[in-house]
């Protein structure tokens, strides 16, 4: 029974990984760290995956405990490493796909972003993963309306980073 | 186009570009230990409930040898009682700090998650501070005891004859001094320690459960 929960358990895992993997990528600096975050989500993912039934997607559930981990239970491993290197294989991979400006304009935001604070974060991930404000007030446990204005506060502000 | 869909649609494109872990990988994750802050609370906690426990079980402590100094200060039936509230609180904290827990779910939402493990923290703080306030209890009581005393000498049987021999009212200046200062060290350092070891495991959650109330104004 275990072993077949298991394994249930890590096939959807596996399939759903990505979503794991951003959240490291917005809440770590390096590649040490962000293992180490995937690996405390997981742990988290695992104990809480028999209360899982279904009821939502997988991937719906996944965000709360990934988020949750990411800005409540996870803590920092205080050894930092550079991190222009790691951001420089993250983000500017595709260097080819833009033309200058466009992928100057993206990799000043990517910085921006991640000197947001950890609410903040969480606020522009799940935007960027196209969740309406229902699900982040949910996640967050704020009101709609609250998260829509912070989350407009957060826009404006990292507009005037772009062109101050 | 506006520049933060520029930004959505880039992080979208990204995804080809994440690492992939393998069935293997994840699989070996599972069974890896928590690191999370719910579980250093959980070991620092019982480690303040017992740690207090395993002194007394140590054979110097249990010979019998401080009850006999406490009888001689006429002490004994006051401590008895003191330690029989002390264990019956101590027991109401651990039951309310083990229902606590139980209720911290990762499934919450942050707010309430967050929440929740301030809630169990704090808890524990009381217990902390009912835990020094006793040791802050005992000391005076036995301050009390050994100003209420006469003949100090009664104290340390094998050292009467050594004992007599100094100024009655010097030694028992010396004495109360004494075990005030150890007294008084004994609590700052423990709580000292207690709560330089708490502000740092909970700075981060804290910042951002202001952040996330002050949201809701």
């Amino acid at each position: 029974m275990n072993k077949e929960l298991e394994h249930q358990f890590v096939t959807e895992l596996q399939d759903n990984q990505n979503i794991v993997h951003k959240v490291c990528t917005l809440y770590t600096n390096d590649q040490d760290a962000h293992k180490d975050l995937f690996q405390e989500i997981t742990i988290q993912l695992w104990k809480a995956y028999p209360k899982f039934r279904g009821e939502s997607k997988f991937s719906t559930w996944m965000y709360r405990v990934a988020l949750n981990t990411a800005i409540t239970l996870y803590r920092k491993s205080k050894k930092r490493i550079d991190t222009h290197n790691y951001e420089s294989v993250i983000f500017k991979i595709k260097a080819e796909e833009y033309d200058e400006t466009e992928e100057q304009q993206l990799s000043l935001m990517y910085q921006a972003i991640r000197q947001l604070g950890d609410i903040d974060k969480a606020l522009v991930f799940m935007y960027l993963e196209d969740k309406n404000y229902s699900e982040i007030s949910e996640v967050l446990g704020i009101t709609e309306v609250n998260a829509r204005v912070k989350m407009n506060r957060i826009k404006t502000k990292l507009r005037t980073i772009l062109n101050p | 186009m506006d520049e933060l869909d520029l930004l959505k649609r880039d992080w979208q494109k990204k995804e080809a570009h994440l690492p992939q872990l393998s069935y293997a990988d994840i699989q070996e994750m599972i069974w890896k230990r928590s690191s999370s802050i719910v579980r250093w609370i959980l070991v620092i906690s019982i480690l303040e409930f017992t740690l207090p426990h395993v002194i007394y079980l140590l054979p110097s402590v249990r010979s019998g040898e401080g009850f006999k100094i406490y009888e001689a200060l006429g002490i004994s039936k006051i401590l008895f009682v003191v330690s029989i509230a002390y264990y019956l609180v101590a027991l109401y904290f651990i039951f309310q700090f083990y229902r606590r827990f139980k209720e911290i779910s990762v499934l919450e939402n942050s707010r309430t998650l967050m929440r929740k493990i301030i809630r169990t923290r704090r808890t524990v703080k009381h217990y902390v501070i009912f835990a020094l306030s006793t040791i802050v209890l005992f000391v005076i009581i036995t301050l009390f005891g050994i100003y209420t005393t006469s003949d100090l000498s009664t104290l340390f049987p094998e050292m009467a004859v050594s004992i007599k021999k100094l100024d009655a009212e010097e030694l028992k200046m010396t004495l109360l001094v004494t075990i005030a200062l150890f007294g008084a060290i004994l609590t700052v350092l423990v709580g000292g320690i207690y709560f330089l070891l708490y502000g740092l495991l909970m700075r981060k959650l804290k910042r951002n459960y202001h952040e996330l109330k002050r949201l809701e104004f």
